[in-house]
């Protein structure tokens, strides 16, 4: 321990992203007289470079032995940052420095050949990560074992399925034996009794023989029962720097929910016909008091603005909220189609409200989902609209309370000892 | 061996496809020219068959194995060169099965050769060097610009005719032709590399412009490391661009 296994300095690595200035083209002469026209004109009118960091400026240092998570939303740049570690992309500036064979796995099957077996592929595909033919032939069996094929060797792996396909690849990949492993999420295929069990080889190998492990994956639960350390990227520069798995898991949470807010007025990311759109939503206590806190057993009314893209009246119209868990548990779904009646005559411009006697969720984070049909087709639909943090409160009205440590949905009940409907 | 897998004839294919070349291109030649000696003649144009089938295969393999391999070239971190490398032997290997059918047709129909026989290795060496030279080029060109995939197809088949496949080199000197075009065709490598490898087996003249034949080996030697700086320059960026 304490021995540095990787040490990064400020690598940063730049794409250039052309944008084609181009309208849509409708027929190949008008196509045509454009190329003849681009000819003639400056090319940088018609396109222009953008430049995109898709890392910047990042540096750690690994320790050896460590199992290190790289945690991130899409586009932060985690794959970017293996492959440029892995040397299969070089950055734009910095160093990398480490001691000992580095692979990596970036994709499942990188390398599997359709037609080849399996016998086959394991060679093929273990040359390819980088073993010898005398340590596959070492570790043939083993290999076999793990990947539960064995009776299907000498088939070509194309008419596998897809979990013997992965398992087949995962095993050869697991019995590699360098001093560095970097994985990329391959683990999101694959049932989860071999995820566990690839997990644990994982492990396995770190703790046993003391390698470096790298790993980039979503499932926020395999990351902390694997990794020890982790750390957040966030568009590109480290959000967190390396730090305890748990402590990373928290900053990364907090990220996804502050950047993830926007007016909803401003979203982008909705989905359905678009003729009604929402513009605002918003939640109130019992006092009538615009909050994002609720407490359990208090009323709550959520408002949502909508606008339409006519001037007439709407008919048919359904409103639906989900409620979900800020790691995105379901909890609830609730909706006038359901618990009241579909609205008719609405105008185009206005406000619904949905009031709720007594908030039955138990405290924590929760994220709602808001959705609005006309004749039963999506015209709008905004995930996680808002996130409300609820704080636990006498739903019972009994003075106790459901424990926090629950997260739940409470019912009415009622307990006697003999029964009398 | 991946190539013939799931196929009926499997390997027996890497024997049939030269054969069947060599039977076509021989029997149209000895049927268009009507020669006395027909046997020299078919064996002349086998050679030259088969050489064109190691050089033409060599060059599209080596253009397209970056290309061809683009997954495993963004997935997994290994010196680039073995991509190039191994397409050539795959094409070397083809050859060789070649070599031996034509060996067995020289044998049949002409005998034992003479000494100089041995020399013709001198030969395949400068064919795969000059594979290399234009190949490493084209690879690296084409995980940029993918017109190489229709480029060079084109460009193998103009080369086709200014080789001497069909027609021996003395031959074509022979015809009424500017002697500034003459020498040009002579700085084709694959003259060079076809005109050696006859001699080997069949005598005569090896070289016939000794000037021009240093031209070529210079020239070949000019592209080769020109590809290899430009391949090694772009190697790092394959990834960014393939």
């Amino acid at each position: 321990m304490g021995e540095v296994a990787i040490k990064v300095e400020g690598i940063s690595k730049k794409y250039k992203l052309l944008h084609k200035n181009i309208a849509k083209s409708d027929s190949v002469m008008e196509s045509a007289s454009r190329w003849a026209k681009g000819l003639f004109r400056e090319k940088d009118k018609v396109n222009s470079v953008e430049e995109f960091w898709a890392l910047k400026d990042i540096s750690f240092e690994i320790n050896k032995g460590d199992r290190v998570g790289v945690i991130g939303r899409n586009g932060a740049g985690k794959s970017t940052l293996l492959k440029v570690l892995s040397r299969i992309v070089l950055p734009t500036t910095g160093r990398i420095e480490y001691t000992g064979r580095m692979a990596s796995l970036l994709e499942v099957g990188t390398g599997f050949h359709g037609d080849l077996s399996g016998r086959e592929n394991i060679y093929l595909n273990g040359s390819i990560l980088g073993m010898s033919k005398h340590e596959i032939d070492r570790k043939f069996d083993e290999i076999v074992d793990f990947s539960e094929v064995e009776k299907f060797l000498d088939t070509p792996v194309k008419r596998y399925s897809s979990g013997m396909y992965v398992r087949l690849a995962f095993a050869v990949a697991a019995h590699l034996e360098p001093e560095i492993l970097i994985v990329d999420e391959v683990l999101a295929v694959g049932d989860a009794a071999f995820q566990k069990k690839c997990l644990g080889k994982m492990e396995d190998v770190s703790t046993k023989e003391g390698r470096t492990i790298l790993f980039v994956s979503h499932n926020m639960p395999s990351l902390t029962n694997f990794c020890n350390k982790a750390m957040v990227l966030n568009k590109g520069m480290i959000h967190q720097p390396l730090c305890d798995i748990h402590e990373a898991i928290r900053s990364y949470v907090d990220l996804a929910e502050s950047t993830e807010y926007t007016e909803i007025s401003e979203r982008k990311d909705r989905q359905g016909e678009g003729k009604i759109k929402f513009t605002n939503f918003s939640v109130y206590n019992s006092l009538n008091q615009k909050t994002n806190i609720c407490i359990t057993g208090e009323h709550v009314t959520l408002k949502m603005d909508y606008e339409c893209a006519s001037d007439k009246s709407i008919d048919n119209i359904t409103f639906a909220i989900s409620i979900n868990g800020s790691d995105g548990t379901f909890f609830s779904l609730i909706g006038n189609e359901f618990s009241g009646e579909t609205f008719n005559g609405l105008p185009s411009k206005g406000s619904v409200y949905c009031k709720i006697p007594k908030w039955p969720i138990t405290s924590g984070r929760y994220a709602l989902n808001i959705a609005v049909n006309q004749n039963g087709i999506m015209q709008d639909w905004i995930k996680e609209a808002v996130f409300i943090d609820v704080e636990d409160g006498d739903f019972y009205g009994t003075g106790r309370l459901v424990p926090g440590t629950h997260r739940c949905v409470l019912m009415d009940n009622e307990w006697t000892r003999e029964i009398n409907l | 061996m991946v190539r013939y897998k799931q196929t009926w004839a499997g390997v027996l294919w890497a024997v049939i496809r030269p054969i069947v070349n060599i039977v076509i291109f021989g029997l149209l030649s000895v049927l268009i020219s009507k020669p006395q000696n027909y046997e020299e003649r078919f064996l002349t144009v086998s050679c030259g068959v088969i050489l064109w089938q190691l050089i033409s295969a060599g060059i599209t393999e080596v253009s397209n194995s970056l290309v061809n391999n683009s997954n495993i070239l963004t997935k997994v971190y290994f010196p680039k060169i073995i991509l190039p490398a191994s397409s050539i032997l795959v094409s070397l290997i083809d050859f060789a099965i070649s070599l031996v059918i034509f060996l067995i047709m020289f044998f049949v129909l002409k005998g034992v050769p003479e000494w100089k026989v041995f020399l013709f290795p001198v030969f395949i060496l400068y064919a795969i060097v000059f594979c290399l030279a234009v190949g490493l080029f084209f690879a690296t060109l084409n995980v940029k610009y993918r017109d190489i995939k229709f480029l060079l197809p084109f460009l193998l088949q103009v080369a086709f005719y200014a080789s001497p496949v069909f027609l021996s080199t003395d031959y074509i000197m022979s015809f009424n032709a500017p002697i500034i075009i003459k020498k040009i065709y002579l700085l084709n490598p694959v003259v060079g590399i076809m005109d050696g490898f006859r001699f080997c087996f069949f005598g005569g003249n090896a070289i016939y412009d000794v000037p021009m034949f240093i031209g070529s080996i210079a020239l070949t030697l000019i592209l080769l490391v020109f590809g290899v700086n430009y391949f090694l320059r772009f190697e790092k960026s394959f990834a960014d661009f393939i």
